[in-house]
């Protein structure tokens, strides 16, 4: 009986899961999103860094030159070149540092890969550290823990019960005694 | 004799001041003499009635109009109004570092006459700390990096103050900032105090806690009001660019978040004070380095307006207190063991590790993308540059986890959560997120990671507003109005409620922030007289230039006309300011208009006479939320830090009563 009603919320969030995901694969398969040349153009537009300003990206930049940039970016889409073809051709035209989302290959590799490398990493060190710490706490049951409180009789809980209503009534005069009293 | 005269003196005496308290105090502490304490106390409070007499001295030079003193006629100029004649006070690198000083010594007064409250043997090591990092600013001060230098002839007219500075977020925004990173002293020098007196008990705790969460808000503050001023000033639509001397504003904000967190599990479980610590010092060191990043020069950025020699200063600075602090650490680990064991991953405790982890992350990611320009010429010979392209990529996923956990964590227990509990507390929130997640894609939302984003956030949302629900509902039922228990509750549990609302915050701001980022709409048009362009359901229509000359600013402005679906909504009026001697940096006068939750932002991008204007339009959907959502983080930060009243102590007389069921009494 016990084992069922702990059942029952997981059933439940299973259940909200599933039609979450009916939902999402009938929307986002029914009518796969197109990206618009306007969206195509930002999208190039925001990983190349603006030659003449200072930390903006062509595609925010107020400059002329940006918008010259811009108006090529999407005369080279609509000639039908990829957006990495189009990156790649600013590359080499003004040189790596133009690119301002560091490509996957090569040295600039190492900028995406390192934070990724730590973070997993101290992922796996806070596991360890943790079932190490488990254990430790299995090893020795220290200060506040079960056996003790299993030691304790009805009437010291009751005591300890009623210090703390006494400690919380001072502290909030809503749970002030005379209300339990009245109950 | 001139202000700067007197500026000067009053520095020399401060920096004599500071360096006596460091020594008293620490022979005082030292040999146990009361005495050379309570006299480091009063030098204390000298040196910040120097350094005010200092800086007293350098705004009247200013408003004299002295241009003798180079500062002066570098910042400022007679056509500028009294208030941004003052604010050039710290519009370069020498003024800031006064005030940083200034600031410090300050704050160290406020110590001084609350330090009743510290435990008395840290008293005099803090002092100590913070007057040894105050003697190396005045040091600075008195000889690189003087703002009281005269020049040998007098110009007739100062070089007036960078345009870019000449707004009102310009006025706060620096200040806040810089005395953001200046209050990362205060916990650094109880973190040194404690380690060098080996006492880190609760009450330590309970002091350093308060300063870090005054830093905490005083940085939010800056990073608001400095994101606010980028918004309304620098016309490329955005809010926060990842630009490095924004992230170096953001490193210390989030180790003193982590901090925050995990202290909490110090104070109640006793464990992780070693992490602490190290916290609070990775905290002040990069404070340090974001104050020396913008002013050093050695990474590119919108918001470098002054490079300098005193690069190599702050570096050596940092350098010593990194070293400084290892020593600290390796000399105090033995002492510094847990008092309690770990139970269970499913804990609060655990939640706040996953906390630590990913701000962590974040910060370490971030960290290591501003580096990476610098990384990459040293080994490869080549510059690379990352932009925010990468920090989305690399920032979005863990902050998305990072609001997931803030709604999970709250719902656990200390020590050990069973499966049960956990999955009645969820209910509510998963349901939210349900709801969110089915209806938006049904109401046109295809971005799959919109979609993940919005939903985790109505999650977050929903376990925070069910806890105040749980507290407000127990209230009610003891007779408290539903209102009246609100605020009784907030005010009561304080750090719990106040750090809920932080919460809340930072999800209406990130729902703000992925609004802007995904759905945002920019176009470009030129425009002649009684055009009209189109954009998201918005329609602009051109009216003509108007030409404005004021002394030493000439500006041009756009008049337009703003339609929403047909229907009139303003005049807009987008311009540029030319200011005398900056002539080929003009500032613009972006047009914000807010409607509903949308902001139409119109920026000048170039004009023609009076008939033709190039402009920018972006429509930046939820962008009013991001403001919202910090003012709700400032107002829980400030709840929390708020100071409760005395506790009082209950004899424990036991009569034995009726108890009431655990989860009444447990509330």
């Amino acid at each position: 009986m016990k084992q069922r009603r702990s059942l029952r919320p997981f059933l439940f969030v299973l259940a909200l899961v599933a039609v979450v995901v009916a939902i999402w694969s009938f929307v986002l398969l029914g009518a796969p999103p197109v990206k618009t040349l306007d969206a195509r153009v930002l999208d190039v537009a925001s990983q190349l860094k603006c030659p003449i300003c200072q930390g903006e990206s062509v595609a925010t930049s107020p400059s002329l030159l940006g918008q010259q940039m811009r108006a090529d970016i999407r005369q080279r889409l609509q000639s039908g070149q990829s957006e990495q073809e189009v990156i790649s051709y600013y590359a080499s035209r003004y040189g790596q540092q133009i690119v301002w989302s560091p490509q996957w290959q090569g040295f600039s590799l190492l900028a995406w890969v390192v934070p990724m490398v730590l973070l997993g990493g101290g992922a796996i060190l806070l596991f360890f550290i943790l079932r190490a710490w488990h254990r430790m706490s299995r090893a020795h049951p220290g200060g506040e823990d079960d056996p003790e409180l299993a030691k304790v009789d009805e009437a010291g809980l009751k005591r300890y019960r009623a210090q703390l209503e006494r400690e919380l009534a001072a502290d909030d005069p809503l749970f002030a005694p005379q209300r339990t009293e009245a109950g | 004799m001139y202000f700067s005269d007197l500026g000067l003196i009053a520095l020399v005496f401060a920096f004599g001041f500071a360096i006596y308290t460091m020594v008293v105090a620490v022979l005082g502490a030292r040999r146990n003499m009361p005495p050379l304490v309570a006299s480091a106390r009063r030098s204390v409070l000298i040196v910040a009635f120097f350094l005010l007499m200092a800086s007293v001295a350098l705004v009247a030079s200013f408003l004299t109009h002295d241009f003798g003193v180079s500062y002066v006629a570098q910042h400022s100029n007679l056509s500028m109004p009294w208030y941004y004649t003052t604010a050039a006070f710290n519009g370069g690198q020498e003024g800031s570092l006064l005030y940083w000083a200034l600031m410090l010594s300050l704050f160290s007064a406020v110590f001084v006459f609350t330090a009743k409250r510290a435990p008395a043997v840290l008293v005099p090591y803090v002092l100590a700390t913070l007057m040894g990092i105050e003697a190396f600013f005045l040091f600075m001060l008195t000889t690189v990096s003087n703002p009281f230098v005269r020049l040998p002839v007098a110009p007739p007219d100062g070089n007036g103050l960078n345009p870019l500075l000449m707004d009102p977020g310009m006025l706060i925004h620096p200040p806040l900032l810089l005395m953001g990173y200046m209050s990362f002293s205060l916990p650094f020098a109880f973190a040194v105090a404690a380690m060098l007196t080996g006492r880190l008990d609760s009450e330590w705790l309970r002091a350093i806690r308060r300063w870090m969460l005054a830093s905490w808000f005083i940085q939010t503050a800056g990073l608001l009001v400095g994101a606010w001023w980028a918004y309304h000033v620098l016309g490329w639509g955005g809010y926060w660019g990842w630009d490095p001397v924004e992230n170096a504003a953001l490193f210390p904000w989030l180790t003193a978040t982590a901090f925050l967190h995990s202290t909490m599990v110090q104070e109640r479980r006793g464990m992780l004070k070693v992490w602490n610590l190290g916290l609070v010092m990775a905290s002040f060191a990069l404070s340090i380095f974001g104050t020396f990043e913008v002013r050093s020069g050695i990474i590119t950025s919108v918001h470098s307006f002054a490079y300098s020699a005193i690069g190599g200063y702050f570096l050596a600075f940092l350098g010593i207190v990194i070293v400084f602090s290892i020593g600290l650490f390796l000399y105090r680990l033995p002492k510094l063991r847990p008092e309690h064991a770990f139970d269970s991953v499913l804990s609060r405790e655990g939640s706040f590790l996953l906390n630590n982890l990913l701000l962590l992350g974040v910060t370490f990611a971030t960290l290591w993308g501003t580096l990476f320009p610098l990384i990459s010429t040293a080994l490869s010979r080549q510059m690379m540059t990352v932009g925010p392209p990468f920090y989305d990529k690399v920032n979005g996923p863990i902050f998305l986890v990072l609001i997931l956990a803030m709604g999970v964590g709250p719902l656990l227990a200390w020590r050990r959560t069973s499966s049960h509990a956990l999955w009645r507390n969820l209910g509510v929130p998963v349901l939210a997120a349900a709801v969110c997640a089915a209806v938006l894609p049904l109401a046109g939302i295809r971005d799959i990671w919109v979609n993940i984003g919005f939903a985790v956030c109505s999650f977050t949302a929903g376990a925070i507003l069910y806890e105040f629900w749980r507290g407000v509902r127990v209230r009610h039922r003891h007779g408290e109005p539903y209102l009246l228990a609100l605020s009784t509750l907030i005010g009561r549990y304080r750090q719990r409620y106040g750090g809920y609302l932080v919460h809340l915050g930072l999800v209406l701001l990130a729902v703000g922030v992925i609004g802007s980022h995904f759905f945002q709409v920019q176009r470009d048009a030129v425009l002649k007289q009684g055009q009209a362009m189109q954009i998201a359901g918005y329609s602009l229509v051109f009216l003509g230039n108007i030409n404005t000359t004021s002394p030493g600013v000439e500006t041009v402005t756009a008049q337009l006309q703003l339609w929403q679906q047909g229907q009139f909504q303003r005049f807009i009026y987008p311009g540029r300011s030319f200011y005398q001697n900056f002539a080929n940096q003009p500032a613009s006068i972006i047009s914000i208009t807010t409607l509903g939750l949308t902001d139409v932002y119109v920026f000048l991008a170039n004009y023609n006479g009076a008939s033709e204007a190039t402009i920018r339009v972006f429509v930046n959907p939820l962008v009013p939320l991001v403001w919202d959502g910090g003012l709700l983080m400032l107002l829980g930060g400030a709840i929390c830090w708020w100071p409760g009243r005395r506790q009082r102590r209950v004899a424990p007389i036991v009569p034995a009563r009726v108890a009431r069921s655990p989860e009444e009494v447990a509330v």
